[in-house]
């Protein structure tokens, strides 16, 4: 133990046992990891979560910092002796331009994309953080207090299931919004109505786990009611939670894209996926295919990435699963 | 077995309740109310107003004005008359029977504020292309998820499967109605090959009836079934696939992991010791147990059926159900908003039960007591 002439770190008992047959003369110790760092090992692993989560933080980036570096604002023209200096083609195609310019009052379609990336997330991971928490508030109630309130609630979660989110929130948005809302109570209405699946999720975990002897010997020892919902049950239930949040995100990603899309969303002037793509479908018959295709284009890219990041870390988040 | 049948049906009924109650908050929801549509009329005087607004039973408190919309109470009657029809027999009975002829248990469900037509006429009209949508949809798509399913669970971590993966993961990422746009950018604008939108070819006859559904255009079936069939085909096939290119992407995985479970159990292990062919094996032990999950799971899935059917009626302007719910939102046509959103919802309620009544007449295991 005088000269220690190298360090190595062994991540596997199988690991360990190679380098002991090796060296047996190593002094070696196996680190102990806690379930965060475990978590976090999985997820490293999993190829698909890594790639889905590289490509949506690369689109949360985009939407942060891409309208600073973009050299139009989100409401002006393009200069036209920019583009073509003699006798400018009537409609600017990305073989020209980076991204090419929509038909009408030619915007340019880059720039109009970054500023919707930017706003629809906003949109839709502010809609899912409120949903969570009252889906999370709600489950929870319902499945640790059960009796008549557990039916009263879920009987209202059945019911508003049993409608097609789509129809309510096309409802809401044009009859609250009409159909100019601010981004705002789009939010509102999206978290209002996305909070039914968090809730039932979060009751059905609720009800497994408050039959777990912890929570009886909480009981036992006088702990509050609220205090064991909250305390005890919630931090187990965590992760199925952060899973399905992960992935509704995605659903309201798509979610405000159609309702923008039919024009019942956020007003038409202001750069959503959504709104860009109803502009964008009138011109399709011109031949401007690349305004409609380069919002979809990004959709796709963040729901993708959710969705591999969500399968990622389902499995990391997985205390059972090896490491 | 029939009482669970019948338990469940009593069980839907509190369901469809707090359903009716959303869906008649609409109304009170909708800014100017009901009567936005001729509130800003110069040419109506205030008595005309009033009249209108009394005969709609708009003077009534909400619980009543909900109670006759649902049905329940006879419009014409006062105190506690008003749950009897004038032979004095309970309001919400069929016509048939004896009850009232008013509300939305008696299929009545208003009159469209921006047309004037009967709604159930509306829906009537609407429905059936709604059906031939979604229903020739369905059949594709249950088709191509079973096949995808049953491929990449026998062929398991095999190129065909990783291709299907893929495939399944790309598909599920995409907005129904961006997919839409995109077929019509391939297939109508660019080839040419498909129509972009519509249901039927406006050039087949030059008849301003000539609606799907509408007698001339059975009359023009009969004199040329090929050509009205090639039409609706030709009209069909890009919202046929992108209605199914998203819903396949979710089944396909479901079946995978399901007919995988299926595939490891011991039946099946007995089967192939047995020596019984592996084509027997995949499609009579396994595949039948794979599907029990697979029922419940269709049965939740089928208002996808009409949600999505939204997206796509609008992006290929199919004349269904979806597309009307669109445009009446921005008319303001409540009571066609609501009527549709009433039928959707039945159909959803009726669609989960069959699933549930489904699953527990194939699975043996379930005790339905």
């Amino acid at each position: 133990m005088d000269e220690i002439t190298q360090a190595r770190i062994v991540e596997t008992p199988e690991d360990l046992e190679e380098l002991l047959t090796a060296h047996p003369d190593y002094d070696v110790q196996l680190e102990s990891l806690n379930q965060r760092q475990l978590a976090w090992r999985r997820f490293k692993r999993h190829r698909m979560a890594l790639i889905g989560s590289t490509m949506f933080l690369g689109m949360v980036l985009i939407g942060i910092i891409g309208p600073q570096l973009l050299p139009f604002d989100k409401n002006s023209y393009i200069p036209l002796d920019q583009v073509s200096q003699n006798g400018r083609p009537p409609m600017v195609s990305p073989y020209f331009h980076p991204f090419g310019e929509t038909t009408q009052l030619q915007y340019d379609v880059l720039t109009l994309v970054v500023n919707g990336i930017g706003l629809s997330l906003l949109i839709s991971v502010g809609a899912t953080f409120i949903a969570t928490i009252i889906g999370t508030i709600v489950g929870g109630v319902s499945g640790y207090f059960g009796g008549w309130l557990d039916t009263i609630l879920m009987r209202i979660v059945d019911a508003m299931l049993a409608m097609p989110l789509i129809y309510l929130i096309l409802v809401f948005s044009e009859f609250l919004g009409n159909g100019s809302a601010s981004w705002f109570t789009i939010m509102l209405i999206f978290a209002l109505l996305g909070w039914l699946q968090t809730a039932r999720l979060v009751r059905s975990l609720i009800l497994s786990l408050r039959e777990e002897d912890y929570v009886d010997a909480a009981r036992v020892a006088g702990v509050g009611r609220l205090r064991i919902i909250f305390r005890h049950l919630l931090p187990n239930a965590l992760s199925p939670i952060i899973v399905a949040a992960t992935l509704s995100i995605a659903g309201f990603i798509t979610a405000e894209a159609f309702v923008s899309f039919v024009g019942y969303g956020i007003s038409a002037t202001t750069p959503t996926l959504g709104n860009i793509l109803e502009g964008a479908q009138q011109a399709i018959g011109q031949g401007n295919w690349w305004w409609a295709v380069f919002p979809g284009l990004a959709i796709v890219a963040i729901v993708l990435g959710i969705n591999f990041m969500g399968d990622g870390l389902q499995d990391a988040l997985d205390p059972r699963a090896k490491i | 077995m029939i009482r669970y049948i019948i338990r469940r049906l009593i069980g839907a009924i509190p369901t469809l309740f707090v359903i009716s109650i959303m869906i008649y908050g609409f109304v009170l929801l909708a800014p100017g109310g009901p009567t936005a549509r001729f509130a800003m009329n110069a040419r109506m005087t205030a008595e005309s107003k009033a009249a209108i607004i009394h005969k709609w039973g708009l003077d009534q408190p909400v619980p009543i004005q909900y109670c006759r919309w649902v049905g329940i109470c006879n419009p014409d009657g006062t105190g506690a008359g008003m749950f009897v029809t004038k032979q004095g027999l309970p309001y919400f009975l069929p016509s048939a029977l004896g009850g009232g002829d008013n509300g939305v248990l008696h299929l009545d469900l208003g009159i469209s504020s921006s047309t004037g037509v009967p709604v159930a006429e509306v829906i009537g009209d609407r429905f059936p292309r709604t059906l031939m949508l979604a229903g020739v949809a369905l059949v594709v798509w249950l088709s191509l998820a079973l096949l995808f399913g049953v491929i990449s669970a026998v062929k398991r971590y095999s190129k065909i499967d990783g291709a299907i993966t893929v495939f399944n993961y790309v598909a599920y990422s995409f907005p129904t109605f961006w997919l839409g746009l995109l077929l019509i950018i391939i297939f109508a604008a660019t080839l040419g090959w498909l129509p972009a939108g519509g249901m039927w070819d406006v050039k087949l006859d030059p008849n301003p009836n000539f609606v799907f559904g509408s007698s001339e255009y059975w009359t023009f079936f009969g004199q040329h079934p090929l050509a009205t069939i090639l039409d609706l085909v030709k009209h069909l096939i890009l919202p046929v696939a992108t209605l199914v290119a998203v819903s396949v992407a979710g089944d396909s995985r479901f079946i995978r992991a399901s007919m995988i479970d299926a595939l490891r159990q011991d039946f099946v292990r007995t089967a192939r010791a047995k020596g019984v062919p592996e084509r027997r094996v995949i499609f009579r032990h396994a595949l039948r147990n794979a599907l029990l999950p697979v029922v419940t799971n269709i049965g939740l899935e089928l208002p996808f059926l009409f949600t999505g059917a939204i997206a796509t009626e609008t992006v290929f302007s199919w004349p269904g159900m979806g597309q009307q719910f669109i445009t009446a939102i921005g008319q303001y046509d409540y009571p066609v908003v609501m009527g549709i959103s009433v039928i959707t919802a039945v159909l959803v309620v009726g669609a989960n039960l069959l699933a549930d009544i489904v699953y527990a007449i194939v699975d043996p295991r379930i005790s339905y007591g």
